[in-house]
């Protein structure tokens, strides 16, 4: 039995079959199932219907946006290392990891804590990774 | 064969740019630009929004840098990175505004494109409609499924790749592309 819309991996036979990479035996078994059944044509269909959602092509200026903002925040990055390059850097660090465990655990009930958003979390996560920006990479 | 060879190319280049050498991003950027932005724009339905996404993504890439390890295949990084960067954005977007404008601003896209080919108005039409419904059955999956079946069906990566981006087990990633084609062939295979 080799019911396509019946086994976990039918997409993947599917897609095998679609592109003639299944060998001659398991190609014919499909060739039959699928002209008897409703179902498996019915997903043939739907994968060659998915090919109709095409793509435009990159606009020009893609790359030349990109590597703008990598330098501009190359700059900033060397701009904070300049400034850590100083005895307070470890200082700064600590009071980061207070203000990010702040953010995480506000005063105030547990129910409001829970509360916290998925978008408090993600700026924590932004904080870390500012922290790791902290770390004097300098060689 | 050719993917494991890919791979270590990526890889290489990857630790290339750790050193230092810009050229290989660039390198890098040649090679993935066109998956990256492609995934995203099925997955968020807006050109504008897509290719935002996508730097983005090679931003997070370039500022992974100087800790990279070749412990996961760079496709599946890469992937995972662009699903990341794309579930915000489109739970973002939700809050911001329904999702009618994003419709919207698809047509006005696939107007142009339609019109740039030299069809005739009533196979334009009909190639409009059935556009449309593929894309409406795309984006009425769940975000997860969404994201599983644009890089089954359209970016070649296996059952094994798709769970690493998506961390779940390979079995869990079959159920849910099998859920998903289910969904799509409920929604699509009879207006054909
Ligand atoms: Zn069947």
């Amino acid at each position: 039995m080799i019911c396509l819309s019946r086994n976990e991996q039918g997409a993947e036979l599917l897609s095998s079959y679609l592109a003639k990479t299944l060998d001659a035996a398991r190609t014919a078994e499909l060739d039959r199932h699928i002209r008897e059944c409703a179902d498996c044509r019915g997903l043939a269909m739907v994968w060659e219907r998915l090919d109709e959602f095409a793509v435009p092509e990159v606009t020009p200026g893609f790359d030349a946006r990109l590597y703008a903002r990598i330098a501009r925040e190359e700059a900033r990055v060397l701009g904070w290392r300049k400034w850590l390059w100083r005895p307070v850097a470890p200082l700064a660090a600590a009071a980061a990891v207070v203000a990010a465990v702040l953010i995480v655990h506000p005063f105030g009930s547990p129910d409001a804590a829970k509360q916290a958003s998925k978008t408090e979390i993600e700026q924590v996560a932004q904080a870390v990774d500012d922290l790791d920006l902290l770390t004097p990479i300098d060689r | 064969m050719e993917a494991v060879v890919a791979l270590e190319r990526d890889a290489q280049l990857m630790l290339r740019v750790r050193e230092g050498d810009d050229t290989s991003f660039g390198l890098l950027l040649e090679r993935h630009r066109g998956p990256m932005v492609h995934f995203l724009y099925r997955m968020v339905q807006n050109q504008a929004v897509s290719e935002e996404l996508a730097q983005e993504v090679f931003l997070r890439v370039y500022r992974s840098r100087e800790t990279y390890e070749p412990t996961a295949k760079f496709t599946t990084w890469l992937f995972r990175i662009a699903t990341h960067v794309a579930l915000n954005s489109i739970r973002d977007r939700k809050k911001e505004k329904g999702h009618e404008s994003l419709d919207e601003e698809m047509l006005d896209g696939m107007e142009r494109q339609v019109a740039d080919r030299q069809q005739t108005v009533e196979q334009e039409m009909v190639h409009e409609v059935k556009l449309r419904e593929v894309r409406q059955a795309i984006e009425a999956l769940p975000a997860k499924q969404r994201a599983a079946v644009l890089m089954h069906k359209y970016e070649g990566l296996d059952y094994a790749q798709i769970a690493g981006v998506l961390s779940c087990s390979e079995s869990a990633i079959k159920s849910l592309l099998f859920r998903a084609y289910e969904a799509l062939r409920g929604r699509l295979a009879h207006m054909a």
